[in-house]
């Protein structure tokens, strides 16, 4: 039980891969680090695991420096991506292995072994060795592993991307539900960003040299520090769409560079852009903010479109619509059917919008807090993306 | 149109976030890129063993080496510069004499005669070789279809390369004795010869030692070029049945291409061991009849163990060594790009 | 091609390979037979291809000479003592090498232990003969060839452990980090059983150089100490060459490298084509 500090670290190679990165993770928490491939988070795994010496910087437990010491005198687990089991030691054996190193005696490690084989549902497995165990159980396997050695700090990379989709899901809730996860500090990392919506305490997107943004998956998905993270988080993708600033009778709108759409800004935000000088914006637009119009209250801005593409998913329907050459994605209900190359009318919750600095992507309005309006339908949004990912 | 251009601004500014930065694109100027913790890194040793421990590793065989290789080269290079004989090697009074040896070395006949066998035994003992293990390596995989029957002669054809060269040495000498050899003796019954062979006189003796050797070394580059030919992946040539090309194209266009570096490694190891090679002159013909069939470093041993003229001993060693030495190089870059490009090293 | 001309030219490639494997055989077959012959026979002025007595008893009688068995026993000792140490070494270099490759040295040093192989000796021996010469043991001496055999055994073995260890993920032997082993358990739990079969075939490859070395033997050693090597070339009864226990005697110590091949083939192709075929 273990507080998780990471302070100014610093690693790389041929370039720099993390540059001066600050973390607290809490004891207790579950936080996940998400990221493109090859953004260095398996490095920053390795860094706390002691596997790599870091450049510079510095890693604490509990305010411990343990940055000098070797991963065998580190209470640190990990999960690897490959699961990195011992092709030649029984299921039983592999998870015993931490104990085994602590020279725990016989029957503590029996029991021991036992109960979290039990919890993680492979018991009837122990004798196998892994080369005979599907992939779900393998993965079980490694995370029995871990869970055994009572350590301070979890590490799980990637722990459940290569697995289909049901024994994933499956995985998940196990992840929910685990108490010995629930009670040391965990990272965890993923490409996938709904899986890191639905688990994380908080999440940590990363991006070059370290994290982007920080925070929960509703201050991500309603306060996303910049474009970047915006893009990445959510699905459908958030439209992206090149902007100018206007004043019309005195009220600042926005008017697409492409296509014929004009908005305006929502007054609570206008002030903090109304002082850009040469007005260029973009703004993120995610697709559940704009619907056909008579799913819309009565009173939004609205925009005439064309229908590109509409794919009905069940749940939600996607409608991909052309705007005089901007394309645009909305979301419908699902009963809806809408014709290539009809008319739509689109309305826009402009309260929703977010504004980004064309040249930065910084977010140029994280001063005002979320628009209310649009709070409780994202937390809908993100349930609804996971369970999509699952299928 | 502008709208276009910049939307493509954006996107590619996000995907150059997206994928970090890269070697390439670091500008040392540039703090953002290149930051001060990373200009003033060391390369730290790891936290899993201390710094000594693969030093120590690594220091044993290297050691070692020393020892046994690098010390005894040093002293050859010394002594090719002495008049070094048993004597004055054991009364420790030999006296320097320049480049003596070597001028005695080159201007002898007997060295360049040596050389041109060298150059005999190369192209046979290594070219020869491994053209013949290649083709009968692929005639063995593409058209003999019996599994059973191709391991079969797999391990038959490779018995000899399991022979010591004592044996390969004295067996030869036996089968091509001319009086009442085996090989003459089947040659005169098939009707292919009307009388003996002198298999061992002057002109003569350095074949009879070059059949020996590729009887005894074909199967190195056949063992192989067939191992290599078995772990092409199958699918290319699934593909090539498909576009219906032809046996020998197939074998043109997609296996000998891809056979190329096994080919080139399978070459790179019978010139190394061609150059190495000497025991099966001293066990057929001593370099025999009138030195007809004597290689460098026969002499070199000749002359320095058997007959203790450590100088001039030391001049041939050190000249096959400096040849050996730019021969290994090239191979050995050659090696290592295979080896990089499969990840090995 | 046509079809006919396609047949003809897999009918000749084939009769060319069934050729090739008879003339291999050859020269085996004789010498099998040889060793059933009596001495008249193997003598005799027109050689004949299948024996008119069979001698069997020729298998025994070439160890009435003690120094013959002597010679296996010999070669054996050395061979082996030979091939542990090199693979010692070997497996110790080749884990640095694989795993901590910049500390160990880089793969320059890697590629320089490996050319050691490649030399000629020639550059070696002779001042070794003379080195030895001054030691107690002398250069007549099993030690001698025991540690002369390194200069071609170790580097090889080097050079392809460090190739298997490359292949044994480092991913188990972090996760074995993880779990609290040192280093050295990890190695010797993890690791080690995961690089068994490539240790198997370097110490067999390496014995096998060493059990048919012929030219160190021939250059240091024949009087106390003899290997099967130099033994085999000496058969003569006075003038006479005994053929006939010769090749006896040499078939039986061929029998060794022969079996391991056999059995041992898949892995000894990686270790012949130093790691690049994978077998």
């Amino acid at each position: 039980m273990a507080r998780l500090e990471l302070q100014g670290l610093c690693k790389g190679w041929d370039f720099p891969v993390i540059d001066r990165m600050d973390l607290t993770v809490e004891e207790g928490e579950f936080f996940v680090i998400v990221g493109p491939s090859g953004i260095g988070k398996t490095t920053l795994l390795r860094l706390v695991a002691g596997l790599e010496a870091p450049d510079a910087g510095k890693v604490l437990v509990d305010g411990r420096d343990i940055t000098a010491l070797p991963p065998y005198r580190r209470r640190v687990a990990m999960t690897f991506e490959s699961y990195a089991l011992y092709p030649h030691k029984t299921v039983a054996e592999n998870i015993a292995s931490p104990l085994r190193a602590r020279k725990t005696d016989a029957a503590t490690i029996a029991k021991r072994v036992q109960s979290v084989a039990e919890l993680l549902r492979i018991d009837h497995l122990l004798d196998r060795k892994p080369g005979e165990v599907s992939g779900g159980q393998k993965q079980r396997t490694a995370l029995g592993r871990t869970l055994v050695a009572d350590p301070e700090i979890f590490l799980l990379d990637e722990p459940i991307s290569h697995l289909d989709a049901k024994i994933r899901h499956e995985l998940r809730q196990q992840f929910h539900t685990l108490e010995d996860l629930r009670k040391v500090a965990t990272l965890y990392v993923t490409h996938d960003y709904a899986e890191a919506l639905s688990l994380g305490d908080r999440i940590g997107v990363m991006g070059s040299g370290g994290l982007v943004d920080v925070g929960t998956a509703r201050d991500l998905f309603e306060r996303p520090a910049n474009l970047f993270v915006a893009e990445h988080l959510g699905q459908p993708t958030i439209n992206v769409i090149p902007a100018r600033l206007e004043s019309h009778a005195d009220v600042l709108h926005l008017r697409a560079n492409q296509g014929d759409l004009l908005l305006p800004v929502d007054p609570a935000r206008a002030h903090l852009l109304a002082a850009r000088n040469d007005g260029a914006v973009t703004i993120g637009l995610r697709p559940q903010f704009v619907r056909p119009a008579d799913e819309m209250p009565a009173g939004s801005a609205q925009v005439t479109a064309n229908v590109d593409l509409y794919e009905a998913l069940g749940s939600t329907g996607i409608l991909i619509a052309d705007i005089l050459g901007l394309r645009i994605t909305a979301l419908t209900s699902p009963e809806r059917i809408f014709e290539h190359d009809t008319q739509v009318q689109l309305a826009v919750d402009t309260a929703a919008l977010h504004y980004f600095d064309p040249r930065t992507g910084a977010n140029l309005t994280l001063q005002t807090p979320g628009a209310g309006a649009a709070t409780a339908m994202a937390s809908s949004v993100a349930s609804g993306i996971s369970s999509r990912a699952e299928a | 149109m502008r709208g276009v251009s910049d939307m493509t601004a954006t996107s590619s500014e996000i995907s150059q976030t997206e994928s970090g930065p890269k070697a390439n694109s670091i500008d040392r100027d540039d703090p953002a890129t290149f930051p001060d913790w990373f200009r003033a890194r060391k390369a730290r040793s790891n936290l899993i063993v201390a710094r000594w421990v693969p030093i120590v590793l690594v220091g044993l065989p290297v050691l070692v080496l020393f020892g046994i290789v690098v010390y005894p080269t040093i002293w050859m290079f010394y002594h090719s510069v002495h008049d070094t004989n048993m004597m004055r090697l054991f009364q420790g009074n030999w006296s320097y004499i320049g480049f003596e040896n070597f001028a005695t070395v080159l201007g002898s006949d007997r060295f360049w005669d040596s050389t041109v066998h060298l150059l005999q035994y190369l192209s046979f003992g290594a070219c020869l070789q491994v053209v013949l293990g290649t083709v009968l390596a692929l005639i063995l995989f593409e058209l003999v279809k019996n599994n059973a029957l191709r391991t079969l002669i797999l391990i038959l054809l490779v018995l000899p390369m399991m022979m010591s060269p004592s044996i390969v040495g004295v067996l030869w000498k036996f089968l091509l004795t001319p009086s009442n050899g085996a090989v003459n003796q089947a040659l005169l019954n098939l009707g292919l010869i009307s009388k003996h062979i002198e298999w061992f006189n002057s002109g003569i003796s350095l074949w009879s030692i070059i059949v020996a050797d590729i009887w005894n070394w074909t199967a190195l580059p056949l063992l192989i070029v067939y191992s290599g030919r078995v772990s092409l992946p199958p699918a290319v040539y699934e593909a090539a049945k498909v576009d219906g090309a032809s046996g020998w194209q197939v074998m043109r266009r997609i296996t000998l291409p891809m056979l190329k570096e096994v080919i080139a490694i399978a070459f790179i190891l019978r010139f190394t061991d061609a150059f190495k090679f000497v025991d099966l002159v001293y066990i057929m013909t001593s370099g025999g009849p009138a030195q007809s069939s004597e290689l460098p470093t026969y002499i070199a041993f000749q002359r320095g163990i058997r007959e203790f003229a450590i100088g001039e001993a030391a001049a041939y060693a050190i000249i096959i060594f400096a040849i050996s030495a730019v021969i290994i190089t090239l191979f050995l870059k050659y090696l290592k790009r295979v080896l990089k490009a499969q990840g090995i090293a | 091609m046509s079809e006919k001309n396609y047949r003809l030219v897999r009918t000749l490639l084939l009769i060319f390979l069934g050729l090739w494997t008879v003339l291999t055989l050859f020269p085996i077959y004789f010498k099998a037979i040889t060793a059933f012959k009596s001495p008249a026979e193997t003598n005799s002025t027109i050689p004949s291809f299948w024996p008119k007595e069979w001698h069997p008893e020729n298998f025994v009688s070439v160890f009435a000479e003690s120094s013959n068995f002597q010679s296996l026993v010999d070669s054996f000792v050395i061979a082996s003592g030979n091939t542990l140490l090199s693979l010692f070494l070997g497996t110790l270099a080749g884990y640095a090498f694989a795993r901590f490759p910049k500390q160990a040295g880089g793969e320059n040093l890697a590629f320089w232990i490996l050319s050691n192989r490649m030399f000629p000796p020639v550059a070696v021996l002779i001042p070794m003969f003379f080195l030895f010469d001054a030691t107690p043991w002398g250069t007549d001496s099993r030690i001698s060839l025991i540690i002369l055999y390194l200069v071609f055994n170790m580097p090889l073995a080097t050079w392809l452990m460090m190739v298997f260890f490359r292949d044994a993920p480092r991913e188990l032997e972090e996760a074995a980090y993880l779990d609290g082993w040192t280093p050295l358990q990890a190695f010797m739990r993890i690791t080690l059983p995961l690089v068994l079969p490539g240790m198997i075939s370097v110490s067999m490859l390496c014995w096998i150089f060493a059990w048919n070395e012929y030219l160190f033997a021939n250059l240091f050693v024949g009087t106390d100490v003899k290997t099967y090597t130099i033994v085999i070339p000496t058969f003569t009864h006075g003038s006479q060459t005994l053929w006939n226990l010769q090749m006896a005697f040499s078939l039986m110590a061929m029998l060794p490298p022969v079996a391991l091949f056999i059995l041992l083939r898949r892995y000894m192709v990686r270790g012949l084509s130093l790691g690049v075929v994978k077998g």
